[in-house]
């Protein structure tokens, strides 16, 4: 028994350092960047929006991860992905250039800065 | 600092919760350990029901509220000590440990610095990641904390298809105490999601240590705590701010106390580990088919036992108490899927079920990927823990060294057998591509029993004189 406990537990002192080695580097912590992308990105925003209701969205990123992080940020306001709103918001990580609107029913409102948006849709009920 | 006031309120409620089921029988650290653990548990999930039955109702002041149902807990236990003259418990005799001192000395030392490694990694894991680490936490979780939290008389919004993959039929266990806490606080505070998860996490592992060394004593107890500990991807998944090792921690709450009532025959162990149960469910969906798992494994039991003469006695002993308190926390779910959630999303229309059911090609994907899961979902350095475990319980048993595992072990390993039974009837009836539903969720499916695999384990393995003469 004492020999196949001491393997037990060398065994397991092996995985328990992986969980050390792992660990982020307390030296270069640094805070990840979920607040700069959801809440500080969007608080400009939030402000001139409804409290409550459902807006549209539309933005330019591959990663579906912008478009939950703008929905984090602006709960309890429902976001839907789509332009198909009386109001729309647009999240851009690259600047968009004032003449090139994602679509013709869309109209700029007002530019956050940043590449944060907001749109009126004209033909939306 | 404005947190210590409602996460007192939250353990006391927890505590005379528990203590409602469960009179301690001695001073010993790990009676208290597996108290304060369990109170941590009942505390958070009182607090969840509190807050999402004051949105459903209505009702703003929550602390009046809090205030209430603490009276309440409080006047029960009241009357129920004085009412109880005797003491129904009996002690446990608990097996010694035959080896040799250094080897204690060896485990010990192993323990100890296994838990400040894991207890160093997670700390700083939550100051790297304070919103959790993956889309779930902020796509799912909190977002719905969130709602509940912000959304006043429109928190149903957030439960709208509107928003893909947030899981609207999710359960709000996690999302109602975080949105309680948050309402004490008056701001949605990151820290409240992270310490709740690293509680759980370190909660989960108290849990194993005390509940293992109550029923068998310390060598098991610093084992099987070990064998968590060093399980990297349990530490990391608890720290990403999932609602994973929250129903772990039901799950093994649930186990453990049906094993301490099968021990001592206290109804309130049974009680316990029926609302430990409820909770379960009210984490998430995968409680649910745990709770139906437990309920026939338990019947199945009884069905087995030849000790009473009447069935029908055993039925009103055995499980009237354990279904008695799983009601109201199972009538809570059932009130939020029909009133609240929308359908799930893992059941499509009958025909196609029945398609994938008859498909067998499905069965042999989703059994290689159980048996790849089962050696790489602890992502482990080197040796699988299952390999080992099983390697250590080859070495340990013998012929005439018997298993210490009696009926209600095996209707707890039948439970967790069915559970996994039923993930991969899910699999098999999954709406979304196989692989990738697989690929995505099955580890994660896996550290939900692992706990109370490690319980059962050790719970069964022999660390005897019996088994110290075999190893020498």
């Amino acid at each position: 028994m004492p020999i196949a406990t001491v393997i037990f537990i060398l065994c397991c002192l092996l995985s328990t350092a992986r969980v050390v080695i792992e660990a982020p580097n307390p030296a270069r912590l640094h805070p990840d960047d979920i607040a700069n992308r959801s809440d500080w990105r969007f608080a400009a925003l939030k402000a001139a929006l409804p409290k409550q209701g459902v807006i549209g969205y539309i933005g330019d990123s591959s990663s579906p991860a912008d478009y939950y992080l703008a929905q984090y940020a602006l709960a309890p306001l429902v976001v839907d992905h789509s332009p198909n709103h009386p109001l729309v918001i647009g999240n851009f990580l690259t600047p968009l250039p004032p003449q090139s609107l994602p679509s013709d029913q869309l109209q700029l409102l007002k530019d956050f800065g940043n590449g944060v948006l907001l749109f009126a849709n004209r033909d939306a009920k | 600092m404005a947190l210590v006031l409602p996460a007192l309120l939250c353990l006391t409620c927890g505590l005379v919760l528990v203590s409602l089921g469960w009179r301690r029988q001695s001073p010993r650290a790990s009676d208290l350990l597996l108290c304060a653990s369990l109170s941590f548990g009942c505390g958070v999930g009182i607090f969840s029901v509190i807050f999402f039955l004051a949105r459903v109702s209505g009702i703003t002041n929550v602390l009046a509220l809090d205030l209430t149902l603490f009276a309440l807990l409080l006047a029960s236990l009241f009357l129920l000590q004085t009412r109880a003259k005797t003491n129904v418990t009996t002690a446990l005799a608990r097996e010694p440990f035959d080896g040799p001192i250094w080897l204690h000395r060896v485990l010990t030392a192993t323990f100890v610095v296994a838990l400040c490694a894991d207890v160093y990694s997670t700390v700083l894991r939550t100051l790297a990641h304070p919103h959790g680490d993956g889309w779930d936490a902020f796509a799912i979780w909190n977002l719905h904390a969130r709602f509940l939290f912000r959304g006043a008389a429109h928190w149903r919004d957030g439960f709208s298809l509107l928003i893909p993959w947030s899981h609207p039929d999710y359960p709000l266990l996690l999302p109602a105490a975080v949105a309680h806490f948050w309402t004490f606080l008056g701001y949605d505070a990151p820290a409240v999601p992270a310490l709740i998860g690293l509680a759980f996490t370190l909660a989960t592992v108290a849990l194993l240590f005390s509940s293992l060394s109550i029923l068998r004593g310390a060598v098991p107890a610093m084992l099987g705590g070990l064998t968590l500990l060093a399980t990297p991807s349990f530490l990391a998944l608890g720290t990403w701010q999932y609602a994973d090792v929250p129903l772990s921690f039901f799950i093994l709450a649930t186990i453990v106390l049906l094993r301490l009532y099968d021990a001592r025959h206290s109804p309130g162990f049974l009680a316990l580990a029926g609302l430990a149960a409820g909770f379960a469910a009210w984490t998430k969906n995968e409680g649910v088919l745990f709770v139906a798992a437990v309920v026939l494994a338990r019947t199945l039991l009884i069905r087995n036992r030849r000790v009473f003469s009447s069935e029908s006695r055993l039925a009103v002993t055995h499980i009237v108490p354990l279904l008695a308190a799983i009601l109201p926390v199972f009538l809570l779910v059932a009130c939020f899927k029909y009133f609240v959630a929308p359908s799930g999303d893992l059941f499509s229309d009958p025909r196609t079920m029945l398609h994938k059911l008859l498909d067998p090609l499905r069965y042999g994907v989703i059994l290689k990927w159980y048996a790849k899961e089962f050696l790489r979902f602890g992502h482990w350095l080197l040796l699988p823990a299952p390999l080992l475990m099983l390697a250590y319980y080859s070495f340990l048993t013998h012929p005439d060294v018997r298993s210490d595992a009696d009926s209600g072990d095996r209707a707890s390993i039948l439970a967790l057998s069915l559970t996994l039974a039923g993930y991969f009837a899910i699999y098999l009836i999954t709406p979304y591509d196989l692989y990738w539903h697989l690929h995505f969720s099955l580890s994660r499916l896996f550290l939900q029993l692992w706990p109370s695999a490690i319980f059962l384990f050790f719970l069964a393995v022999p660390l005897g004189a019996a088994a110290l003469a075999r190893g020498r």
